[in-house]
């Protein structure tokens, strides 16, 4: 997919932390090490990007309130030029906030003040889902090549661009077509929430789908809604 | 329309039939008056000139005594000569003019037989009235009736009468037409008071009633803007004040958010190498971590409860099968020991994470403070689908019941629990945004019982959940 993805070494992945309070910096920072990742650390927007551009990042850890350029501007900044997974830290009250940040681009979020260990497992199940499914062969569903060796997806022969999440989403549709997924089901599979999280992440995902995958987004016919219970892929 | 008070437009009656009385009364009593006394006087003066001239010519007819044939003629001639009409009654009947021959009533006769002079007011022929004075003529046994015609006196005076009756009338008429607009417009700024009243009492604090003039009415109207106006001042500061403590709350809650991250990500790295600790440094960072989670659930309870006052949080509304919060809940929670969970399999349209967010409150509440057995059950009835959580605790005594929704409130300010006196208040307003009731009934030693019904489907469905 991009240049900055460097799937396969997962427990020692390199995280950027971008947190402007000193105190969680450091003190996430910690943690993050100590359960294995390679840390770098930002204190603001500015910060990050530079950080981002100095060294390789297989995932970022990124606070949506930052002093100057704030963490939604990152999230779009990083998200031009690649589908590294980012994580969003939330401090706002508003769920609004929390779907403005998912449609950003970011992958998942937690909200302040959250539990460390609950994190370090986000941001591992982040990096597992950018790491290639080495078994599997191209699958052909509805028009799209899907190529999960490589993170590749073709529609009609132009290669398309996806983010980690939105290839695992497409992936796991695309196993069983026509089968009904609950959100839930996407969430333990696709994020490895493994306790009752938050669907809306599936929702925010599935439509980032559709604006890349649907000849009309708004009129999806590949990724279908099931009323009440979630979502399919149409074979046709 | 409250019992006792008088519906609109009964008191303009009363206040109209009341002038109209007035007026009619007074007029009818001066007009009637008048007439009486008018009357009287003109016919007292009629009698008397009436006798006076009887007395004279009875001295006259005294002259033709005794009373032959002839001299009876002549005094009769005599007297219609004079133009007066005459009786005379000596055995038998003689008038003077045909026209004016009245038949004296025995009464009369009698007090004329006595040596009187008599009066008696007759109706004659061709509905004349007649007034007719007799007396005996001296020095004979004859009596003589003087007949006067007062036809023209009683007309004038019917006359009279016609024309006060007529002016009466007309009084009472333009008295009811004064009065009744009279009534109106005094009534008028009542009307509008009591709309105005009612305007306030539905909320409208801007009403303000017109001050005109300088009488009762705007003195009135004046105190009641006043009164309006303290009250909407009142208010609006009551309003800004507690916008300004759930303001307050919710700043402090956020502010509080920081730091508490990193005190609950530094707890969470210190629980992990409490081994490596000596021992009282190990109980001090074991309290440490403890007091580090409370604060963190007092933290976000707070949020939680300021972003409900703040009344922007949106409900999304999809099929829930009644039964799977709950079982999800006790897996999640490992409490499949203690909690039985029993009911149909009815499907609900509900906001799913704010149910379970009630009802692990719930559970959670009867897990930690009941004994035995909790018991958890969903069952439907009527348009409602009704949760019950019962517990086989000590009970709640009644005069807690009533608080036991409130923030911060303790039954038991000595017990301590871990929960944050949020728990309950938060399920309320969650219940409160599903359409829902969220009650209690507790008997002290048998146990608490929560009860949480909610419509099968909400009223307002016009948030869907689906993408």
């Amino acid at each position: 997919m991009t240049s900055r993805g460097y799937p396969g070494d997962v427990m020692d992945g390199r995280v950027l932390l971008v947190e402007d309070d000193a105190s969680i910096r450091e003190v996430t920072a910690l943690g993050l090490r100590r359960a294995g990742f390679r840390v770098a650390t930002a204190v603001d927007g500015r910060a990050a990007l530079a950080a981002w551009r100095a060294q390789p990042i297989d995932l970022v850890v990124l606070d949506v309130m930052l002093p100057g350029l704030d963490g939604l501007e990152v999230c779009r900044e990083i998200r031009r030029t690649s589908s590294v997974p980012i994580l969003m830290l939330t401090a706002r009250t508003d769920t609004i906030d929390v779907v403005v940040g998912l449609e950003c681009g970011a992958d998942d979020y937690l909200r302040k003040p959250f539990d460390l260990p609950e994190l370090v497992a986000r941001v591992r199940a982040g990096l597992r889902r950018a790491t290639a499914v080495v078994e599997e062969t191209i699958l052909t569903v509805g028009g799209l090549e899907i190529d999960p060796n490589r993170f590749v997806v073709r529609k009609a022969g132009r290669e398309l661009t996806l983010t980690a999440t939105e290839f695992r989403l497409l992936l796991e549709l695309a196993r069983r077509p026509g089968q009904v997924f609950t959100r839930e089901l996407l969430l333990d599979r696709v994020w490895n929430h493994s306790h009752l999280g938050d669907s809306r992440l599936v929702d925010v995902a599935v439509q980032r789908l559709r604006a890349k995958v649907e000849d009309d987004p708004a009129e999806p016919r590949l990724v279908r809604t099931v009323r009440g219970v979630g979502y399919k892929l149409a074979t046709a | 329309m409250a019992p006792g008070t008088v519906p609109p437009g009964r008191l303009r009656r009363r206040l109209t039939v009341a002038f109209v009385l007035v007026a009619g009364v007074s007029a009818g009593v001066l007009a009637g008056g008048s007439y009486l006394m008018l009357r009287q006087a003109r016919l007292d003066g009629s009698v008397q000139r009436a006798a006076a001239d009887a007395r004279y010519q009875l001295v006259l007819a005294g002259q033709f005594v005794p009373l032959t044939d002839a001299r009876r003629t002549e005094l009769l001639t005599s007297f219609e000569g004079s133009g007066r009409h005459v009786l005379l009654v000596a055995g038998d009947t003689h008038a003077s003019h045909p026209s004016y021959a009245p038949t004296p009533g025995p009464q009369l006769r009698a007090a004329v037989a006595d040596g009187q002079l008599g009066y008696e007011r007759l109706d004659g022929t061709t509905g004349r009235h007649l007034l007719v004075v007799g007396g005996r003529i001296p020095g004979s046994t004859a009596e003589l009736y003087a007949v006067t015609d007062e036809t023209d006196l009683i007309g004038g005076l019917d006359q009279l009468r016609t024309a006060l009756a007529v002016g009466w009338l007309t009084v009472v008429a333009l008295a009811a037409g004064v009065g009744h607009s009279l009534a109106r417009r005094t009534l008028e700024p009542v009307g509008r008071a009591s709309r105005a009243a009612r305007a306030v009492a539905e909320g409208l604090l801007a009403t303000r009633l017109p001050v005109r003039g300088r009488d009762e009415f705007s003195d009135w109207a004046a105190a009641f803007n006043e009164m309006t106006q303290a009250l909407q001042t009142k208010i609006d500061d009551l309003s800004r004040a507690e916008a300004r403590e759930r303001r307050f709350t919710a700043d402090v809650a956020h502010e509080l958010r920081t730091p508490v991250t990193a005190l609950v990500a530094a707890a969470s790295l210190l629980a992990d190498q409490l081994d490596a600790l000596p021992d009282d440094a190990r109980r001090a960072a074991e309290l440490l971590v403890a007091d580090v989670v409370r604060l963190r659930t007092l933290v976000e309870e707070l949020m939680e409860i300021s972003r409900l006052d703040a009344g922007r949080e949106a409900v999304s509304l999809t099929p829930v099968h009644a039964l799977t919060p709950l079982r999800d809940l006790v897996a999640a929670h490992g409490w499949a020991g203690r909690v039985v969970v029993t009911g149909d399999g009815a499907v609900l349209r509900t906001d799913p994470r704010r149910l379970e967010r009630v009802l692990a409150n719930l559970v959670g509440n009867a897990v930690t403070h009941g004994q035995g057995e909790v018991r958890a059950c969903a069952a439907r009835a009527g348009p409602l689908l009704v949760y019950e959580v019962s517990d086989q605790g000590p009970g709640i005594a009644a005069e807690h019941l009533p608080h036991l929704f409130d923030r911060f409130y303790k039954a038991d300010p000595a017990r301590s629990g871990p929960g944050s006196g949020l728990g309950l208040a938060i399920a309320r307003e969650n219940t409160r945004l599903l359409g829902g009731r969220l009650t209690v009934r507790s008997t002290p030693g048998v146990g608490t019982t929560f009860r949480l019904a909610l419509p099968l489907t909400p009223p307002d469905t016009n948030q869907g959940a689906e993408p």
